[in-house]
């Protein structure tokens, strides 16, 4: 039976990762905002498209 | 471009009805310049997607009151404000853009880049509606940044961003989260250690259930020393201040938890609570973060700063300067100009004022000033340019000293009132210890080895989850309801507050009137639209307040851009009305003797502007001031739970208003102060009150009254010191809302009664030394949930049973 605590030391350890992955992405304020980036998504594509046409007005970053 | 006339047709960018004129451009129809003009600038940049995103993206440019001119943001100090970071003329700002409502001006305000390559990145905090752009400062000016903004519909504010965040509601602390994921983490994984003992699993390797019991020890840990730190400080907060509150109990019943767990886990007594301790943290958390919520986009103490133009145009010779509101000095000459504040009391030096001082009373008729006369601070202009000469520095001025009577002003400064969780919390406490020293006086005689796990067990079970639970979800839930119907509470603690209130103050104008509304209809030959155009074209020129109303109401929506036709050979006889030639027709606005027409019967509260064009006299316009909308079912059904008042700064009071009221219920003629001292008057009869108003002279008024209520029409309104706002179009849901609060504390009452009878059932358990893990287990949770689903669906019901109605 001891090869129980060999899978709960194993499933417990990936547990606290997760844990840690959360704290983190809270700390740095991933959740603040849960509408914009949604949103933000749905315009890449369309962008795409046109970004041809207005390479002139481009920022050099792009 | 041609013009036609309107059908029924929308603008293709804000989606408004086209009233007065259609603008066809592209194949499209715009209802102004102003719409078609972001259009044209979009599809320039093809920024078209705009329009794919949502159907009604589009903002219309309005005349706010709190639109900031753009060059104030070439000062430093405002700069300063905004700026969050500049280096190597890489610069970051915040600005705060009220505007932003859909994904188009999601993704129209983050593709700012494609409109001008100077900007580098720009960001949208939707939530709290902030915007933070990148940009090249040396080639592109903060200003620049902030007229493009405005051109495509987002001015931002000065309010807001990083300068005033602190104002604005945090919302839930991240913290909280936090505490609450490691709470729930350690619940759920010592749940899993402690399957086997729920069922009773063979426990024949003790080696296997030691170890379950270690791990479930070790997880409990964090749950004990970070996740429940908050009711600790609180409980001892509370004791140090000689008061017993909720928290207390709670702090007791964890700590029984933790040191009885503990001690079986040593003794080998048995498995411990741990997986009741985690879970009482996790359900109390979530208690905590429900009760935490707050509308993060509203402010509900904004600075006078916010509403102020904290820079002016001094004038020095021919030079005019921006220059800050601050450093303005007496004897200082200021321009200001149509729809500007004036932020100083002033002398007026040239020009003609036509003043309205909707900001400090409410009141939105101008009144006219002439040179000479004084003008204070808070007024706004309408009409031409005016100079002035600065009487009192600002921070002197009548303005800065009425607020700041007002100011200072906080939610924990409002009078005291009970609250019941704490009142039942004290007592709850009290019957806790006594039940369990009797309980170990009563094992002492029998077994003394049950003492110990007897009056732990009895702490435990005890422990006033399901009561501290009740509270916050019956009025959380409240608070998002009236929220729904447009009343909007600055937290829920406002919800009881509000049950207890038993006279109501209205303020009149601005609260139970609205601002600008006017009723106005036309009696006579219709006026066709072109005569219509040169009616509104000759009113602007007056100074009259009527004409203001009509100038106002005749505009067409588009005359921001359109260059306005103009009236020539203007003459205004004072007192009588105006004349002029517009567009090669003469025009007369004015009493019925000056425009040639017959005098009509005139129903109290009412005025007639005759209208004669082209030497015929076509008619009169009647206009009245307007109550709100169901302003009077509003007062009489506010009787059955408040005696209400009417206070107005007005000499009298308008019919209409006044048939809603008794006599002895109205005060007229009362200064701010006045407003203040009655409602103190009416607190010091024993009095709870509610103080619905609006606008900066009921500031003292609505901090001095026990559930302050702001009625706003815009969201950028001024809010001192207000508990709530009110969205005025839904005034008539007050009585519901604070009929729902009186349910809510009911609900809350009942929940009580429940979770006593599961505390009754748990201590009796204990009491007779019976309480095992299991039951503890099964009790607890079952408890929360069971008080919870009773006043989610209780307040949902009675907010239906109300009358409170979603707005549309």
């Amino acid at each position: 039976m001891t090869i129980i605590f060999f899978l709960i030391a194993a499933s417990t350890t990936v547990a606290v990762i997760f844990l840690a992955a959360f704290v983190w992405a809270m700390r740095t304020g991933q959740y603040d905002d849960d509408h914009s980036p949604a949103v933000r998504i749905l315009g890449d594509a369309p962008l795409k498209a046109t970004i041809t046409k207005t390479t002139s007005t481009e920022s050099p970053l792009q | 471009m041609e013009k036609q006339t309107a059908e029924q047709l929308t603008c293709y960018h804000c989606g408004d009805a086209c009233r007065e004129e259609t603008l066809r451009f592209d194949d499209k129809d715009f209802c102004c310049h102003g719409c078609k003009a972001v259009y044209g600038l979009l599809q320039e940049s093809g920024l078209c997607d705009y329009y794919e995103l949502t159907e009604r993206p589009g903002v219309k440019e309005e005349d706010d009151a709190t639109t900031v001119r753009a060059e104030l943001f070439d000062l430093p100090e405002v700069r300063e404000k905004l700026v969050e970071y500049s280096e190597d003329g890489i610069t970051r700002v915040t600005l705060y853009v009220p505007q932003m409502h859909c994904s188009s001006c999601i993704w129209l305000l983050e593709n700012l880049q494609r409109i001008e390559p100077a900007i580098i990145r720009s960001r949208v905090r939707f939530t709290s509606k902030e915007l933070s752009i990148t940009f090249r400062e040396e080639q592109f000016s903060l200003r620049a940044l902030v007229e493009l903004l405005r051109r495509i519909g987002y001015a931002p504010l000065l309010s807001g961003g990083k300068n005033t965040a602190g104002q604005r509601g945090p919302g839930v602390p991240r913290m909280l989260y936090i505490k609450l994921g490691v709470a729930g983490f350690a619940f759920g994984n010592i749940m899993l250690f402690s399957f086997p003992e729920y069922l009773g699993a063979d426990t024949s390797d003790p080696e296997l259930m030691k170890g379950f019991q270690f791990l479930n020890f070790v997880f409990s840990l964090p749950v004990l020393f970070f996740s429940s730190t908050g009711f600790f400080t609180s409980a001892w907060a509370g004791l140090r201040t000689r008061t017993v509150n909720i928290d207390f109990p709670i702090a007791l019943g964890i700590i029984a938890l933790f040191a009885r767990s503990v001690w079986d886990l040593l003794t080998g007594y048995g498995p411990g609570y741990f997986d009741s301790l985690a879970g009482l943290i996790f359900f109390l958390l979530l208690g905590r973060w429900y009760q935490a919520y707050t509308y993060q986009a509203m402010s509900f103490d904004r600075s006078l700063n916010d509403f102020l133009p904290l820079v002016v145009l001094r004038k020095r010779g021919s030079k005019e300067d921006p220059v800050s509101v601050g450093d303005l000095q007496q004897g200082d000459r200021i321009v200001v100009r149509d729809q500007e504040l004036i932020p100083v009391d002033a002398v007026l030096l040239a020009g003609t004022g036509n003043i309205d001082n909707s900001f400090i009373t409410g009141e939105p008729l101008p009144v006219r000033r002439n040179v000479g006369d004084t003008i204070c601070a808070g007024g706004r202009q309408r009409g031409a340019v005016i100079e002035l000469e600065v009487l009192r520095p600002f921070q002197q001025s009548h303005l800065k000293r009425l607020w700041e009577e007002h100011s200072g002003s906080d939610a924990a400064q409002r009078p005291a009132m009970p609250k019941m969780i704490d009142q039942v919390a004290q007592r709850f406490t009290i019957a806790v210890i006594f039940i369990s020293v009797a309980a170990g006086l009563y094992w002492a005689g029998r077994d003394t080895d049950m003492i110990w796990p007897v009056v732990t067990a009895v702490l435990i079970v005890a422990c006033p989850c399901a009561l501290a639970l009740s509270m916050p979800f019956a009025y959380g839930h409240t608070m998002r309801l009236l929220g729904k119907a447009g009343l909007f509470l600055r937290d829920s603690a406002v919800v009881e507050r509000m049950a207890h209130i038993d006279s109501v103050v209205f303020d009149k104008t601005g609260t139970l009137t609205a601002r600008e509304a006017y009723e106005l209809r036309f009696e006579g030959s219709p006026l066709r639209p072109d005569e219509l155009r040169r009616v509104h074209t000759l009113a602007r020129n007056s100074t009259h307040p009527l004409s203001a109303v009509l100038a106002d109401r005749l505009r067409p929506k588009d005359s921001a851009t359109l260059v306005p036709s103009s009236a020539i050979e203007v003459h205004e006889t004072p007192g009588q009305g105006i004349e002029g030639t517009v567009e090669g027709l003469g025009v007369r606005i004015g009493s019925a003797a000056f425009a040639e027409g017959t005098e009509e019967h005139r129903e109290p509260g009412e005025a007639h502007v005759h209208i004669a064009i082209a030497g015929m006299h076509r008619g009169h316009f009647v206009m009245r001031k307007r109550a709100r909308t169901g302003m009077a079912d509003t007062v009489d059904s506010m009787r059955q739970f408040a005696k209400p008042w009417l206070l107005t700064g007005d000499a009298t009071v308008d019919p209409e208003v006044q048939r809603v009221f008794a006599n002895d219920e109205v005060r007229t003629a009362c200064s701010p102060p006045d407003k203040a001292a009655h409602v103190r008057e009416l607190q010091e009869q024993g009095r709870r009150v509610l103080m619905v108003g609006d606008g900066l002279n009921d500031a003292g008024a609505l901090q001095q009254s026990d559930v302050g209520i702001s009625v706003s029409e815009t969201s950028a309104a001024l809010t001192p010191a207000s508990d709530a706002i009110l969205d005025a179009r839904h005034i008539q849901q007050l009585p519901a809302a604070v009929h729902l609060t009186r349910q809510a504390r009911r609900i809350v009452v009942a929940s009580l009664v429940i979770s006593l009878a599961y505390n009754i059932t748990g201590v009796s358990f204990a009491v007779a030394g019976k309480l095992t893990p299991l039951i503890a287990a099964i009790l607890m949770p079952l408890s929360s949930v069971t008080v919870v689903g009773f006043v989610t669906i209780a307040v949902t019901l009675a907010a239906g049973r109300v009358g409170l109605r979603r707005k549309s």
